[in-house]
């Protein structure tokens, strides 16, 4: 299984692709496409040990908003996961809001995509709006299956975290 | 011996009077409100009783409510921990009227010695320093100004129907006199309709080093040294130490015998605190007495090797304290965190919730005072304090290793806590020093941060294989099932939070 992380701690954002293979009882395991010698198991229902080139590390696991929060020590990340194969974001867990949304600006950045135009009939998970920060694109998708009522967003533009970007009804 | 102890208290405090009992052979009866049925002290109760709904001022403040259940399990003894009514001398009445011995200091020296003023009066007349100053409005500015000269520069006006800072002028020296005067007399009387203003001398980076006392009721009144309580944040303590690194012989024994004088003046028994500022010259100034057991009293007990719970159960069944108590010196150091359900990123806002899991510090050296448990949901109605975390060291500096190792083991997961403030705290060259003062936090956090670093090479690939690893997992995992609590409304929180007393 493929999966992009995209994590968040005192020293800033980063995003990695990880991908992880079952080989008998362990995985093996890929970062960002190179292989990687790590060994990964359920220490606690609440906490993953990982041992990485014989560096041990525990995360204790709890859900957040848009992810999960992994605790180590006093030292925390944020992660939001995304499998790269499917539309559809998991961030909601396959469920669909509903009534009309609001696109926010998950964080400080520059437009620098349109996907989408006012009108425009869109599934659950597509995406809407490319939005750059840190260097890193983001792609921001639609929460619902709907129509964009209003794009209030512009190529170039800069928004700050949540500024509203678009409508969807 | 006391039959059976009510415990007029919640949360970490009354686990922790809970288990003096259990030591000492006393069932333990303890109380809760609506919201706290699940809470550890009542699990861990002998027998427990309900008292009303969430406020305190309907349940924990309730002396009638005490009284009734005090009466009805038959208890012959009430321990009012701190804060709610550990300072109200209601309930020492109260207890007197039931036919109840209250575990404190009797109604009377709470009011000699609890509020400011009277307490400063008392020191005064059993010549216990105060800061310099007139306790009285002067009208005279001529006047003040020759007395602001024999005090020494720098002083402070403040407006006498002051406080929050108004109506107060910090004098540098004696050129800047006149200018403060008309500016503290004018933004007094604007503020507050009354122009007068009182003189103090102004103590510069003052820290705040308490002394713990034990009076028995024979007479004997006995010093058990220092806690250094200058880390606070706006006023409030946040991590205390024994002993302080200021302290010599000399000045551990000037300060325990002046608190000792004020104790027996005041006919003071049981435990209590008496609070001083010390200046960076080694002049320590009566602040005020603190009639009942403090937060940090775990510090003293790790230094002294005493048990204070025990002993104020044995003081108010009528024991005496040991003579041989005349010469106790601390022995190595001790320090403690108090870790609260705030966000340290979010102006130290309240986050109370349910803690989905937890995994406590441990090993040599490693005390944890908490009323917390995996699965509890921490109520947004009181103090949000969750553990007082204490290391013992031979050294000050071992103290500090094994309260770093400890904060590394200690994680609590499900809601936010301050302890990534004292990982700061703990790696401040200032701090390691014992550089420290009372206003020296409060700098501290309007400074830029230090750029962060992770801890340890690798960290972020392990914390992205984890989370991969996690989400991988099937969602019929127990654990992952678990959705975090429902975020309150912050217009509600902020309402509580105003309401609440914050602790001791």
């Amino acid at each position: 299984m493929k999966f992009e992380v995209y994590l968040d701690s005192p020293t800033g954002k980063s995003k990695h692709v990880v991908e992880l293979e079952k080989n008998s009882s362990t995985y093996n395991v890929s970062l960002d496409g190179q292989p990687v010698d790590a060994d990964v198991i359920l220490a606690t229902p609440n906490a993953v040990s990982v041992i990485l080139g014989g560096a041990a590390f525990e995360f204790h696991v709890a859900p957040a908003p848009g992810g999960y929060t992994l605790q180590t020590g006093s030292y925390e990340f944020h992660a939001e996961l995304r499998d790269p194969r499917g539309w559809r974001g998991r961030r909601q867990g396959g469920l669909e809001a509903e009534g009309r949304q609001e696109i926010i600006a998950p964080m400080p950045g520059k437009v620098i995509r349109l996907l989408v135009k006012a009108g425009d009939q869109v599934e659950s998970g597509q995406g809407l709006i490319v939005v750059e920060a840190m260097k890193m694109q983001n792609e921001i998708r639609s929460p619902k299956k709907g129509r964009i009522e209003r794009l209030q967003a512009k190529e170039g533009q800069l928004v700050n975290a949540g500024d509203i970007l678009a409508w969807v009804e | 011996m006391f039959r059976k102890i009510l415990i007029a208290n919640r949360g970490e405090i009354a686990v922790r009077i809970l288990r003096a009992c259990r030591e000492m052979g006393i069932p333990a009866v303890c109380i809760f409100s609506e919201v706290d049925r699940a809470s550890l002290h009542v699990r861990l109760a002998d027998e427990a009783y309900f008292i009303g709904p969430a406020p305190s001022r309907e349940s924990y403040l309730r002396i009638d409510k005490l009284i009734d259940v005090a009466r009805r399990s038959g208890c012959d003894a009430v321990h009012p921990g701190y804060g709610f009514l550990a300072e109200n001398p209601a309930l020492p009445r109260a207890c007197a009227d039931a036919g109840i011995t209250f575990i404190g200091p009797s109604a009377e020296a709470m009011e000699t010695m609890g509020s400011k003023t009277a307490g400063k009066q008392l020191a005064r007349r059993c010549e216990v320093p105060t800061v310099p100053g007139t306790d009285d409005p002067i009208e005279n500015p001529d006047e003040v100004q020759s007395l602001a000269g024999a005090m020494g520069y720098p002083v402070v006006l403040k407006a006498v129907a002051g406080g929050g800072g108004k109506g107060m002028r910090v004098v540098p020296n004696d050129e800047a006199f006149a200018s403060s005067w008309r500016e503290a007399s004018s933004e007094a009387l604007n503020a507050f309709g009354d122009s007068r203003v009182f003189l103090e001398k102004y103590l510069v980076a003052p820290r705040h080093v308490e002394i713990q006392i034990l009076a028995d009721s024979h007479g004997r009144v006995v010093s058990l040294g220092e806690r250094e309580c200058s880390v606070q944040r706006r006023h409030q303590k946040v991590i205390e130490e024994a002993p302080s690194t200021i302290m010599t012989p000399e000045l551990r024994r000037k300060m325990g015998e002046a608190a000792v004088r004020l104790a027996r003046a005041g006919g003071y028994v049981n435990a209590g605190t008496v609070e001083f500022l010390v200046d960076s010259n080694l002049n320590f100034y009566f602040l005020e007495v603190n009639t009942r057991l403090q937060v940090e009293h775990p510090v003293t007990e790790q230094v002294t090797g005493l048990d204070l719970v025990k002993l104020q159960i044995a003081i108010a069944a009528g024991h005496r304290l040991p003579f041989a108590w005349e010469t106790i010196t601390p022995r190595g150091h001790a320090m403690e965190v108090r870790l609260y359900a705030e966000d340290p990123d979010n102006n130290f806002f309240p986050c109370p919730g349910k803690i989905l899991a937890r995994r406590i510090a441990t090993g040599p050296g490693i005390r944890l005072d908490e009323g917390v448990y995996s699965g509890w949901t921490v109520p947004i109605e009181y103090d949000p304090l969750l553990s007082k975390l204490i290391a013992w060291g031979n050294s000050r500096e071992e103290a500090i290793s094994r309260l770093r190792r400890a904060l590394d083991e200690y994680t609590i997961s499900g809601i936010r806590t301050n302890i990534s403030l004292f990982r700061r705290i703990l790696s401040e060259p200032e701090f390691l020093s014992g550089e420290i003062h009372t206003k020296w936090l409060d700098e501290l956090l309007t400074r830029p941060r230090p750029p962060a670093v992770h801890p340890r090479p690798g960290i972020e690939t392990a914390a992205a294989i984890a989370a991969a690893y996690w989400e991988s997992m099937p969602s019929g995992n127990s654990a992952k099932a678990q959705s975090p609590a429902e975020p309150s409304s912050r217009w509600k929180l902020d309402g509580r939070r105003a309401q609440l007393d914050q602790q001791p």
